[in-house]
């Protein structure tokens, strides 16, 4: 695109690779301070630390939506456009919960509830955990036996890590929860991200030409497609949230956030390592 | 494009692939006005789409791996006392406890029965989630309610803790009113004066009959019900243990529902003389003439279904969407869809200025969601937010994808010649597969895993790689040729 300017050959590998490897150092840093306050890199919503997320659509005020429900364990009230309201409460045993579930139907009828039980939490999150780490490790062998060389293998593969690593940091910055739509999110992530640096690998490894060449085709390609990637994500952003659709308002602002992560990864990261690789003599 | 041209284009296997995919799609899907004019299909929504509601059901029981120092069937009578609870054998190493007991409990019990706890994990065996299951489905339907789903959540090991209930029309409240109020169903039998010993729960009942008349016509009211292979042997046994065969006068039979009784009557003569020789499944529970036992036996009968819960549940998780916001939400993603599509097709336009090129992808994009949503409706998944999520998230992969096609067979802005474009289309095709086995790979554990709501996400992503690759890029590949030897 005509737009951007960018001459990958301008710089060395070293130059290219140190602003993403800061930023992969701090965001580690700040999931494990996360870690270290919450038992969970990135701060777990209901779905995996249990509690009550309700989804109301009114024209009261927060003051009043928290005086409503005083008598229970109101976490937090936050407002989306078009009146729309997410309440959040804290866990609490059955009969409150039935009392709490008959308020909210008395007050607001046309409510959405969503309830998630501490132990049923914890089975979740334990189970999402596992998840994100085997597709981690799946993927890295599907890079590693399609490309059957180390250095590119592993310079994909920590791109998508740092996709990752930034993405989770990023999320505890802006107060997006780790909820099961998050997860998916990221799990989508780990495909979006090696899309463009298998793109990346395979055009400077497998093409004839001049190095420099290549990689400028490589990034017009890769450029358009993110760009595609993220006109469409960012319509069904756009959408969710000014109709509050809560959740695919989050799935959509994790995948946003990673892309943008993605363009830096793989135009910076991976290929300063790639550049290094095939400057000393690899991939011939 | 002439007439013969046309006609040899669309005979390409790839293209001819995908427009009968296509159509069978749209026939799947069914687009259609129904009575009242509004636009339907056979889409079937999820719950946070329409009006319905969920609930996430634990199971109080827990199944234990052992080892014994003494014959099975003594050690496994010591432990059902001590614990006053069913005790069942799984496999050779494992038992199922139909009571809650913490691990260090358990083990300390085992211990005085004799013997040793060697795993320890809450849920029931497979065979008790199904009839589980099968008990909540037939409760469900018994009363009339429209569309309910019942899933079991297996977890490693295959045991399974949670069952998810999906009730479509019915707020929270209601749905809790009709499932979570379990009662836990009981035969006994009267011993001597006041006692009773336990004989059956209710998953030993397979089937309740509707109520009916015995014999035909006669005004003698009551409920016919089948009992499993197992139950009608624990029936036999104990009726000929404590003497209800021979003296049935004395030996009441008891149904308990929660604990209190809820039938009570002795044997008939012709079944104790029966149950003298032979198992019995099929047994009739008579319940009197007239109105008044009509009434009994329509009662009985909920009963009999409805306390058929082998085991103790709790609530582990519940919620609901009301009709406004679900077709709020519905609206919502719909409008996101169209809005995603047109959007992807403005920036193609702008990167490739080529409306010949921009309305193939565009078309083989929307191609790609309708074969989607023609399988979801072929196999009667449920579209939910995030599956449609997904289904954008497909859309947005798929333009990736038909963007390196392109560029890969536009190398250097020439028009290639055959040759050069098959080792060119191969060569893109190469990156794609790649690229669509690591989504493949990084979805599979979400379908694995039973991380209930997101089974759907990953199950469409994967289905849309898929299409992707067998179908539409090759058969993308095929029309941009065409275009390009314009």
């Amino acid at each position: 695109m005509g737009l951007i300017n960018y001459n990958i050959e301008k710089y060395s590998p070293k130059q290219l690779v140190i602003i993403p490897l800061v930023l992969l150092a701090i965001s580690l840093v700040m999931l494990a301070l996360n870690f270290a306050a919450t038992g969970m890199p990135v701060t777990p919503g209901i779905d995996f630390s249990g509690g009550t997320a309700v989804t109301i659509f009114s024209t009261d005020s927060k003051e009043q939506i928290q005086s409503t429900f005083a008598d229970y364990p109101l976490v937090d009230v936050s407002e989306g456009v078009n009146e729309g309201k997410f309440l959040k409460f804290g866990s609490m045993d059955d009969t409150k919960y039935n009392d709490l579930s008959t308020l909210i139907y008395q007050k607001y009828p046309d409510a959405s509830i969503n309830q998630i039980g501490e132990t049923f939490g914890k089975t979740l999150q334990s189970q999402a955990v596992l998840a994100i780490l085997f597709s981690f490790i799946g993927m890295a062998l599907v890079v590693f036996i399609s490309f059957r060389t180390l250095v590119p293998s592993a310079a994909v593969v920590l791109s998508a890590f740092a996709d990752m690593a930034m993405t989770a940091a990023a999320m505890n910055f802006i107060g997006i929860p780790l909820s099961l739509g998050t997860v998916a999110a990221l799990l989508m992530l780990i495909g979006y991200s090696v899309d463009s640096d298998i793109l990346l690998t395979n055009r400077v490894l497998k093409r004839q030409g001049k190095l420099n060449d290549k990689l400028t085709g490589a990034f017009h390609t890769g450029l358009i497609m993110t760009t595609t990637t993220f006109a469409a994500i960012g319509a069904m952003f756009l959408v969710s949230w000014f109709g509050s659709v809560q959740i695919v308002a989050e799935i959509s602002a994790v995948l946003l956030i990673g892309l943008v992560f993605d363009v830096m990864n793989t135009w910076l990261t991976n290929v300063g390592i790639l550049k290094w690789y095939v400057l000393k003599g690899g991939g011939k | 494009m002439n007439t013969k041209e046309l006609k040899r284009f669309v005979s390409d296997w790839r293209i001819a692939l995908l427009l009968v995919l296509v159509v069978l799609s749209v026939i799947a899907i069914y687009p259609h006005f129904d009575e009242e004019g509004r636009l339907a299909s056979n889409l079937q929504y999820g719950l946070d789409l329409q009006q319905g509601a969920w609930l996430q059901l634990d199971m109080r029981a827990e199944v234990v791996g052992y080892t014994a120092d003494r014959p099975l069937e003594e050690f496994i009578s010591n432990l059902s006392t001590s614990l006053d609870a069913e005790v069942l054998q799984v496999d050779a190493n494992h038992l199922e406890i139909r009571k809650y007991y913490a691990q260090a409990d358990l083990e300390s019990r085992f211990i005085a029965a004799g013997g040793q706890v060697t795993s320890y994990q809450q849920g029931v065996s497979k065979t008790t989630a199904d009839s589980v299951k099968r008990v909540l489905e037939n409760k469900i339907n018994s009363l009339g309610t429209k569309d309910a789903k019942v899933n079991t959540l297996t977890g490693l090991n295959n045991v399974v803790r949670y069952i998810r209930v999906e009730l479509a029309g019915v707020d929270m409240n209601q749905a809790q009113e009709i499932v979570g109020k379990q009662g836990r169903f009981e035969i006994r039998i009267q011993t001597t004066g006041n006692q009773t010993e336990h004989v059956l729960s209710g998953d030993a009942i397979t089937s309740v009959q509707v109520p009916s008349q015995e014999p035909p016509g006669s005004d003698n009211w009551g409920v016919g019900f089948t009992l499993s292979e197992s139950g009608a042997a624990a029936f036999r046994a104990a009726a000929i243990q404590y003497g209800a065969t021979a003296d049935p006068a004395n030996h009441y039979l008891l149904m308990l529902l929660d604990n209190e009784t809820v039938y009570s009557a002795p044997l008939s003569d012709d079944l104790a003389g029966k149950l003298q020789n032979e198992n019995i499944r099929q047994l009739f529970a008579s319940t009197g003439a007239g109105n008044y036992g009509s009434q009994q036996a329509t009662n009985l009968e909920i009963h009999l279904r409805a306390g058929a819960l082998p085991v103790d549940v709790t609530i582990a998780g519940s919620g609901g969407v009301s009709a406004p916001l679900g077709e709020r939400y519905k609206q919502m993603v719909i409008l996101a869809g169209i809005l995603a599509l047109i959007t992807v097709g403005f920036v193609i336009y702008y990167r490739y200025r080529e409306p010949y090129i921009v309305l193939p992808m565009v078309l083989i994009n929307s191609s790609e969601i309708i074969i989607l949503l023609g399988f979801i409706s072929l196999i009667g998944f449920q579209l939910d937010l995030p599956t449609i999520a997904g289904l954008i998230a497909v859309l947005g992969t798929g333009i990736d994808q038909l963007v390196i096609l392109t560029d890969e067979i536009l190398h250097e802005g020439k028009v290639p010649s055959t040759g050069l474009y098959m080792k060119r289309l191969t060569r893109a095709l190469s990156i794609i597969i790649v690229a669509a086995a690591t989504v493949v790979i990084a979805m599979v554990p979400l379908v694995l895993m039973d991380l209930s709501t997101l089974k759907g996400f990953a199950i469409i992503t994967i289905m849309g790689v898929i299409v992707g690759v067998i179908v539409t890029r090759p058969a993308y590949g095929k029309i941009i040729m065409q275009v390009l030897s314009k």
